[in-house]
């Protein structure tokens, strides 16, 4: 186009400009240009905060800024090792009292509710994977509770199991340990939390076990069917073995979001009866110990970096 | 099974039964399950609704049925909160974060998807390690960015805290990662040849990308989209952070929720009617978008 033309419509202009400039560019600095705003945004909100918090974790707390001087590890040895558990929310990790203490608690949570989910998904697939007629609704209500909204999921769970009101404390009155207030005691709340869990992710783990069982291929059933395989059979030498992989899968993502157990808690009970680590981190965050929160978090942040890692290295040849 | 066992004639003829016709004993076993299931799924839904029809002086041991027909409670939550201002917002920060997160990913999952360079595979496995952090883990740092604390060269940024924005940035850099994954194997899958006939034709890279590839792309945009929508309305962490839950400054629904149950005399029928209300958008997203949930729950995770 004419420069004349470039007077009257700067708009015009430029969208030419950096039409001609895009066309003359080489490849890699055309990827380049497409992934600037993702690389942006992922720097700014995730890899920028992350060396940040570990940044914080490495100084002193500090009353006036954001941090004081430097220490090294200290905040991490000192954690660690249980020194800090008069200043931290709740105990980090202290045997004498397990259900008030951070990384345990996180730990139960995560192992107990990830192997409840293994064993409801696993089953809820190896029911969607069969015909029959209404499956797609089937299929819808097991997926219900999984888009159901965090905070309405945790109002469900807090009327049932709030004293006379909902049946549940009624039928658990009976059970020694569960007091009609199992809200407001650490290892009855806990047992609410998981169960709340277990409602609204089982549904992850049978979709991703679906998928798995459904990119079995079926001759190998009649091959298992001919060589006179049982049911039974059939179900523990192929089946199981081929979908393997997509259980483990879906069982490392839910290690991974057992372990950010967060919202749940707050919806459900409060952070003080149920100290999961990222409470701990929210918790020391509104008290201004940043020097907590920050080692906390990057302690958090490091467990399931290590969960990915040995899933990684044992069953992806990477 | 004993045969000679007199009281066991029954059971053992039924224990024959089983193994000569193991075909109909799966059957039965399949709708134990469905049923089971079933039950498990939409039982909390139902006794929701059995908690809000109850008159609230009836208040005690709710079993199965309702104690009174309250279909008031419907109404009446709008009329004692706002409520419908909360659920309004948490859909304007759905929609922009998912608007905002399909531009991005897209732009990213068709240099993933379909060019070559140096850095292709480590870039793509900065953004898979990323998603796995929690986000407790930028808390402190994102929250005095938002807050307008953190500044570039004597820049500083302007406080979100309390705006529709503080929610929605941080939120886009956690739903990023699926949805480029996601986005990633849509586009790889296009066949050259169409965006090179476009090319000929006269289009420019960018276009070939919005007019060809997303065109075609269609139900991988839709699974990003509505997998990126449902987990931005049902995220707790921002949404409860960023805000101090006041309507006018755009707090979510989270912050509806709490504040039922804040108030000195919880009303338990009407938190169960609005819980209900505001599941609506959701549920219907379930049944319209069954498939892509499940196409993109499956994609999204089954990507190394």
């Amino acid at each position: 186009m004419s420069s004349s033309n470039q007077s009257q419509n700067p708009i015009k202009a430029v969208h030419q400009i950096a039409t001609k400039w895009i066309a003359n560019m080489s490849d890699t600095r055309f990827a380049y240009l497409l992934l600037l705003p993702t690389l942006l945004t992922v720097t700014a909100l995730a890899i920028w905060p992350l060396i940040y918090t570990f940044e914080i974790s490495l100084h002193a707390n500090s009353l006036s800024g954001l941090y004081g001087d430097f220490v090294g590890l200290e905040n991490y040895v000192q954690i660690l090792s249980g020194q800090r558990d008069a200043i931290l929310p709740s105990p980090f990790l202290s045997f004498q009292d397990p259900i008030n203490s951070g990384l345990i608690v996180t730990f139960i949570f995560a192992f107990v509710s990830v192997i409840l989910e293994a064993f409801l998904g696993f089953g809820m697939a190896l029911v969607l994977d069969q015909q029959f007629r209404g499956r797609r609704f089937v299929r819808a209500a097991i997926i219900i509770p999984w888009a159901f909204p965090i905070v309405i999921q945790g109002m469900i769970f807090y009327i049932m199991f709030t004293p006379g009101l909902g049946f549940a404390t009624e039928l658990t009155a009976w059970l020694p340990y569960l007091s009609r207030n199992a809200l407001s005691h650490g290892l009855t709340a806990l047992v609410v939390v998981i169960i709340a869990d277990v409602w609204k992710q089982s549904a992850f783990i049978a979709l991703i076990v679906l998928a798995g069982l459904q990119s079995i291929d079926r001759s190998l059933y009649n091959v298992a069917k001919v060589s006179g395989a049982s049911p039974w059979q059939r179900f523990k030498l192929v089946t199981f073995p081929l979908v393997m992989p997509s259980l483990l899968i879906a069982l490392l993502f839910r290690t991974i979001g057992a372990m950010r157990i967060y919202g749940q808690i707050e919806a459900i009970t409060s952070c003080s009866v149920v100290p999961s680590l990222s409470c701990m981190v929210v918790q020391s965050f509104d008290t201004g110990n940043y020097a907590n929160a920050a080692t906390v978090a990057f302690i958090t942040a490091s467990i399931i970096g290590t969960v990915v890692s040995i899933y990684l290295l044992k069953y992806r040849e990477v | 099974m004993a045969d000679n066992n007199a009281g066991g004639g029954l059971v053992s003829r039924w224990a024959d039964y089983s193994m000569r016709n193991p075909e109909t004993v799966y059957r039965y076993l399949l709708y134990i399950g469905i049923g089971a299931f079933l039950l498990i799924s939409l039982f909390p839904i139902y006794w929701l609704f059995v908690i809000a029809l109850t008159s609230p002086g009836n208040m005690s041991n709710i079993w199965l049925l309702p104690k009174g027909f309250n279909i008031g409670v419907f109404i009446e939550i709008f009329r004692t909160t706002p409520f419908h201002w909360y659920v309004l917002n948490s859909l304007i920060i759905s929609t922009v974060t998912t608007a905002l997160v399909l531009l991005f990913a897209s732009l990213a999952g068709y240099v993933f998807g379909r060019m070559e360079f140096r850095f292709r595979r480590p870039l793509m496995l900065v953004i898979l390690a990323i998603s796995y952090f929690p986000a407790a883990s930028y808390l402190i740092p994102l929250f005095r960015l938002l807050t307008g604390n953190v500044g570039v060269a004597g820049v500083y940024p302007p406080d979100l805290f309390n705006t529709h924005f503080g929610i929605i940035i941080p939120l886009l850099g956690i739903m990023m990662p699926l949805s480029i994954f996601i986005l990633t194997t849509f586009y790889a899958q296009i066949p050259d040849g169409l965006e090179d006939a476009a090319r000929v034709e006269g289009t420019t890279r960018l276009g070939a990308l919005f007019r060809v590839i997303m065109p075609l792309s269609a139900p991988g945009v839709a699974t990003a989209g509505v997998l990126t929508f449902i987990m931005v309305y049902n995220e707790f962490f921002f949404s409860f952070l960023m805000n101090d839950g006041e309507v006018s400054n755009g707090a979510p629904l989270v912050w509806g929720m709490i504040r039922f149950q804040e108030r000195f005399q919880v009303n338990y029928g009407e938190m169960a009617a609005a819980s209900l209300v505001a599941t609506i958008p959701i549920v219907i997203l379930v049944l319209i978008a069954q498939e892509r949930i499940v196409s993109g729950l499956t994609s999204g995770a089954l990507k190394e």
